[in-house]
């Protein structure tokens, strides 16, 4: 059964629709989570807490703006970047973990789905590529960026705008 | 009026309002420009797609064993509760003097989909073991958080308004361990806690006591009739730093929320 489907399912109230759709993701999730906070305790309560959102916006989901993946990714994303947030000492060394992210060391944990943007982010010159990981899985600034990093906000915006424009224009190619 | 901002000058908090981490400010801005500018309306629909796909990059990891089954107990708890909540908790106080309660337990600002109770009971059975801890341990962390990158960007500019930097939220258990109601919890400038009960807590009078490791604290005292009620009041601790909170009722009954997993 398709992710649609069961996300339909989902705001339905059907029990079986949301069993199905938590084990198809749950490790997906929990990786995101455990990758952005970086305790397994922690990580786990992100990651229910990203599915019990996932259940009560089902109806909300619009296949039309987004895969069913990256919607739940995106609620993922924004539940552990509150939790950095408020616990901030789970940050510990964002920057590492974004170099983490890309190497080629991950790779047998991958999704399949993921193999496009892997590419295209790994053809990125790596400071902006590091930026643009900061930026989106950490929910920093630039102007956090820059501070941690190091370096003039601007050049931090320039490569997160830079970064992202590239991937762009790279994606689109790979749609073909 | 026209915005006057031109493009260029927004293009980098374009960028970061599509990853989702632009400041209050720089989000205000660009969403003041793009009410008048589809080409850049076009540009952050695009930029944001590009942004969501980087989150696949995550590699996958199996979650603990009994996950799924916690997840789904957690939903159907909230299923029932929502189901029996209607309309939302009752509180004896005016509506001012109450906190905005996390959306996370169907607070108003929730958008819930509602699910009819029967068909997730089918489902406790299989996930009863993790009721306790769905209820109880997990969910506090997130609960200053909303339901998506706007309402939580909403929630941390009236957090900024006043001072404060932090809700929390955990369940009031009566003696056998069933939930009677929430506390909230607010670390801000002054801090202050708020009690609800719900309609299955005694009637009576009740003392909301702050216990900490340097002692016991008294904030309120409140009526609570059959339709249950609430009430709070300021609290001189870092929040953290409270252990547990007591009500302690006329008629002998205690209900307690037990923070200490929380506490540095």
């Amino acid at each position: 059964m398709s992710d649609e489907a069961l996300l339909a399912g989902m705001a339905a109230g059907d029990a079986d629709a949301m069993a199905a759709f938590v084990r198809r993701h749950q490790g997906r999730v929990y990786g995101l989570a455990l990758s952005v906070v970086g305790v397994p305790a922690i990580a786990e309560e992100v990651a229910q807490e990203a599915f019990v959102r996932a259940w009560r916006h089902a109806g909300n989901y619009d296949a039309r703006r987004a895969q069913a993946s990256t919607w739940l990714l995106t609620i993922t994303r924004n539940v552990a970047i509150d939790v950095l947030r408020v616990r901030r000492e789970l940050a510990v060394e964002p920057a590492v973990v974004a170099e983490m992210l890309i190497s080629t060391t991950n790779d047998t944990d991958r999704v399949a789905d993921s193999e496009r943007i892997t590419t295209a982010l790994r053809a990125l010159p790596r400071e902006q590529a590091t930026a643009v990981l900061l930026s989106v899985h950490f929910g920093l600034t630039a102007r956090e960026i820059s501070e941690q990093q190091q370096i003039p906000l601007g050049t931090a915006k320039t490569r997160i705008r830079t970064g992202l424009s590239r991937l762009r224009a790279m994606l689109e190619v790979s749609h073909g | 009026m026209v915005d006057p901002t031109r493009c260029g000058e927004v293009a980098d908090a374009l960028a970061e309002v599509a990853t989702g981490a632009a400041s209050g400010p720089d989000r205000a801005r660009v969403l003041a420009h793009l009410a008048d500018c589809p080409d850049c309306r076009r540009e952050l629909e695009e930029l944001t797609r590009v942004a969501d796909e980087v989150l696949l990059i995550a590699p996958e990891h199996d979650p603990p064993a009994g996950f799924e089954g916690a997840v789904l107990a957690r939903i159907a708890a909230l299923s029932d509760e929502s189901a029996a909540d209607e309309p939302a908790e009752p509180v004896t106080q005016p509506v001012a003097e109450q906190p905005p309660a996390p959306p996370a337990d169907g607070g108003p600002d929730a958008v819930v989909t509602p699910l009819r109770p029967r068909r997730w009971r089918r489902i406790l059975p299989y996930a009863a073991a993790a009721v306790i801890a769905g209820l109880g341990g997990a969910g506090v962390v997130w609960q200053v958080t909303s339901d998506d990158r706007d309402l939580a960007a909403g929630y941390r500019e009236t957090l900024d308004v006043a001072n404060g930097r932090y809700f929390h939220a955990a369940p009031l258990l009566d003696d056998a361990g069933t939930q009677v109601g929430h506390v909230f919890l607010y670390q801000g400038d002054p801090s202050w806690v708020f009690t609800v009960l719900g309609d299955t807590a005694e009637p009576g009078t009740y003392e909301v006591s702050v216990v900490t490791h340097d002692g016991t604290q008294t904030v309120a005292d409140y009526e609570v009739g059959r339709a249950g009620g609430g009430s709070g009041g300021t609290v001189d601790a870092n929040i953290y730093q409270i252990e547990r909170i007591d009500l302690t009722g006329s008629g002998g009954v205690t209900y307690t929320a037990d923070l200490s997993d929380d506490t540095d």
